[in-house]
């Protein structure tokens, strides 16, 4: 066993192996940090540059990208307050606002150090307990998955800012636009009023581009100020991250990672759930809850930790069952296979050596986006010391041309203005868009995941629930005590700001 | 008058070599498009990946690949269909997309009319696998038993009128048994609930199963795939092996020009003989059974009408 990880450890050791990790750390980094082009689009263009490279080159480049476009896709996040996947909305809830106090290159550091330190610590936490983790990923099946969406919903309405009733009607519009189209089930058309462009539903990328960009170009237009960041900062991007910031931050990262760890063993909606709930406890255990939402440090360090945490337990099907539980690890597989390795049990076993330093490879990535990121984030964080004359109508071109290039399809583009201008009138009126947004985002896996659950049982909910699946329950006996603290912590806390 | 007359002689033949050129220079003479009507990272991605990394160079232009997911596959489909019939655009798609779903929904275009077969790649027979702790040893074991306990055993598929749900179904019908359908989300989803027992069988491609803790029971088609296990063939099920093996096909929208798709299918009969392409696709588990688009239009118009029997028998 230890040669085998020595052995792994020295196939790595090579200068083209840190070479293809870097390119493709930076390839990512670009493409994540352009709106409309997602992690997985890169991955899956610069596939067939792995085909013809060894594996220890080909794959450990892919995972370069895939980090490289996690991250990269929080650098509009909080820098123009436009989040490029559902992974970075929560990133939004304090980013910007620290970009606005002329933070904004704390604000980056804080969320690279915060995602390779909780990508690190998740990744080296499957490698020890690869095992174990496959075991419990068996046991989460739907009804699982329905109960964990479920109290992921209610947490997002009670943890939004202002007040309840708002974000449950928030949460139920974003509800109610997800289920426009086929229903996932028994794909028959609904709510698209005999209207053939709705008959395809609503895409998520056009309604977060609207809904953040747009009212966002709206606001810089109104308020007429040369610069993103207030006037009275005089430096735009600002001070460097410290040390004794990074140590503040120490017990949120590391419980966002725990956090985002275990989420990751939910197949699909990992990172969004994620995010949102280790910024939801870094808020609840804080001792300043007030800050939040306001430019916290933290608040971008918890949800950065968490849905990187993700990726660790969401390689686990893929190497131990040969299993992709999403689009990114089945790019993967599709390289793996096509080097002629097919993951699973039987890979440990053969290519045990090469499946190590694939796993070490991960680590390394961290490690390198760690130094890449912080060599490149001074000059991301200068962005929005361009004047707004010119930012202003980029971020214009961005937001139309990110939407169109997506799918190609120009009904995306008047959703995209129709969502912008809601969300302007929903920002005036004081309305938060984020749970809005969720509720967009996990209305789909949870009406599939509770069908899913209906048919397994075959009719019979309650019994099923009690004699096969005690997970499962468990959860959902939690979320009503979990949800009644939080809801009494929250009124508290907004008690004593009156 | 020799001069002059080789002199228009040459011309002629310029003129001639310059007319049978231009049509075959000028067509390509900018990059395809090729427009999948399915998500990232499924095996149409996949697949498509490796034809473009070889096609470019039979055609003398890229080949580029543009995913466009939605609506169970119709966004791309739609879009392609209503793309200039001038050979720039191409479909991949496969067979219950391109015939099946006509008769689950009502679509914006009409499969047989708006578009014509470029080449049909490959396909992929599926098998019907349970865990290796099932108490079924054989298919007949599985099928005597949903017989006899109607809705009792749990089959579960990759997404409705997909590549598992139709052979499971049509097997079903044929055998006269009776099982609960639970969709999943994909391939491998459906798989991993099989390995954590919410289901009792379901399908997998082939290229899935080495080293799966997984027992094949029966596959669909005619080829034999797998050393003892009988294919439906085998067993008399012909319906099944005729439409439940999934087809990945290249199509163009109907009216582009007969040298244009003559080129196009050429080129297509050219990639299946290179041998990286064909070292690619082995990797991936995939086969090279291509057949032309004149002749797989022919087999479109019979899978209509196979489908719409089996659409309606399911009470659609």
């Amino acid at each position: 066993m230890f040669d085998m990880l020595t052995e792994a450890t020295l196939m790595l050791m090579r200068l083209d192996v840190l070479f293809m990790i870097s390119g493709g750390l930076v390839l990512g980094m670009l493409v994540g940090a352009l709106p409309g082009f997602t992690t997985v689009m890169a991955m899956a263009i610069v596939l067939p540059i792995s085909f013809f490279l060894e594996p220890i080159l080909g794959i450990p480049f892919l995972i370069g990208v895939y980090k490289g476009g996690i991250f990269g896709g929080s650098i509009p996040a909080i820098l123009v307050n436009i989040p490029g996947t559902g992974a970075s909305m929560a990133t939004t809830l304090d980013g910007p606002a620290m970009t606005r106090k002329g933070q904004s290159r704390k604000a980056l550091e804080i969320a690279l150090v915060a995602s390779a330190v909780g990508d690190f610590l998740s990744s080296f936490g499957t490698i020890l307990v690869i095992g174990l983790i496959a075991m419990i990923a068996l046991m989460i099946g739907p009804p699982e998955i329905s109960a964990i969406l479920l109290l992921s919903l209610l947490i997002i309405v009670v943890s939004s800012t202002g007040s309840f009733l708002k974000g449950m009607v928030m949460l139920l519009i974003g509800m109610f636009l997800a289920t426009i189209g086929q229903d996932p089930v028994g794909a028959m058309a609904r709510f698209d009023f005999g209207f053939y462009p709705l008959q395809a539903g609503i895409d998520l990328l056009p309604l977060i581009i609207g809904l953040f960009a747009i009212p966002e170009i709206l606001f810089a237009i109104e308020h007429r100020r040369a610069s993103v960041v207030d006037p009275s900062h005089t430096k735009a991007q600002g001070e460097p991250l410290r040390w004794h910031e990074l140590m503040t931050c120490r017990r949120t990262i590391l419980r966002s990672t725990a956090i985002g760890g275990f989420i990751g063993m939910v197949p699909g909606v990992g990172q969004v759930v994620a995010a949102f709930m280790g910024y939801s406890a870094a808020q609840s255990a804080s001792s300043h809850p007030e800050t939040f939402g306001k430019g916290d440090i933290e608040g971008v360090a918890a949800p950065e930790a968490a849905n990187n945490a993700v990726n660790g337990p969401t390689m686990v099907p893929l190497l131990t069952l040969g299993i992709p539980g999403d689009n990114i690890t089945a790019i993967l597989l599709g390289a793996f296979v096509a080097q002629g390795l097919r993951p699973g049990p039987q890979l440990f076993q053969e290519q045990g050596v090469l499946v190590y330093a694939i796993l070490f490879s991960m680590l390394l990535a961290c490690v390198l986006l760690l130094v890449i990121g912080y060599l490149l984030t001074p000059i991301f964080a200068r962005v929005v010391s361009i004047n707004k004359a010119y930012l202003v109508p980029l971020m214009l071109i961005f937001a139309v041309g990110g939407t169109y290039v997506y799918r190609s399809n120009p009904m995306d583009l008047y959703f995209m203005i129709g969502f912008g201008l809601f969300g302007y009138v929903a920002r005036k009126l004081r309305f938060d868009v984020t749970p809005l947004v969720m509720g967009f985002i996990l209305t789909p896996p949870l009406e599939y995941a509770l069908a899913q659950s209906m048919m397994l049982s075959r009719g019979d909910l309650p019994g099923y629930l009690i004699g096969t699946r005690p997970i499962a329950l468990a959860i959902l006996l939690l979320t009503p005590v979990l949800i009644i603290w939080l809801g009494y912590r929250q009124s508290k806390q907004r008690r004593a700001l009156r | 008058m020799g001069m002059i007359r080789n002199a228009i002689l040459a011309i002629a033949v310029t003129m001639g070599l310059a007319g049978t050129a231009a049509t075959a220079q000028t067509y390509p003479d900018r990059p395809i498009t090729m427009i999948i009507p399915l998500g990232a990272g499924g095996s149409h991605d996949l697949n498509a990946r490796v034809i473009t990394s070889v096609l470019p160079q039979i055609l003398g232009q890229p080949v580029v690949v543009q995913l466009m997911p939605g609506a169970g596959g119709q966004t791309g489909t739609a879009a392609a269909a209503s793309a200039p019939a001038d050979g720039y655009t191409l479909l991949f798609t496969h067979n219950f997309i391109d015939e099946l779903q006509q008769f689950v929904t009502k679509l914006p275009y009409t499969p047989n009319e708006d578009f014509v077969a470029v080449s049909r790649t490959n396909t992929a027979q599926p098998v019907l696998v349970v865990r290796n702790d099932s108490p079924f040893q054989t298919f007949e074991e599985l099928i005597e038993y949903a017989r006899a306990n109607p809705g009792e055993l749990r089959f579960g598929h990759s997404g409705n009128w997909g590549a598992f749900m139709v052979p499971g179904l049509a097997l079903m019908q044929e055998a006269g048994a009776d099982v609960t359908l639970i969709p999943y989300q994909g391939g491998g989803p459906v798989i991993q609930a099989l390995l954590a027992g919410d289901i009792d069988f379901t399908f997998a491609f082939s290229s899935v199963l080495a080293g799966q803790d997984l027992r094949p029971l029966l596959v669909v088609g005619e080829e034999p795939l797998l050393d003892g296990v009988p294919t439906t063939s085998d067993l008399g099920y012909d319906m099944v092996s005729d439409i439940g093996v999934m087809q990945r096909v290249v199509l163009a929208p109907a009216g582009v020009p007969e040298d244009r798709l003559k080129i196009l299918r050429d080129a297509f009969a050219k990639l299946n003989e290179d041998p990286t392409y064909r070292q690619l696709l082995g990797r991936l588990g995939e086969n090279a059974s291509m057949m032309d688009g004149a002749e797989y239009d022919q087999v479109r118009q019979q899978q209509a009408e196979r489908y719409k029997a089996l659409v309606d028998s399911f009470g659609g």
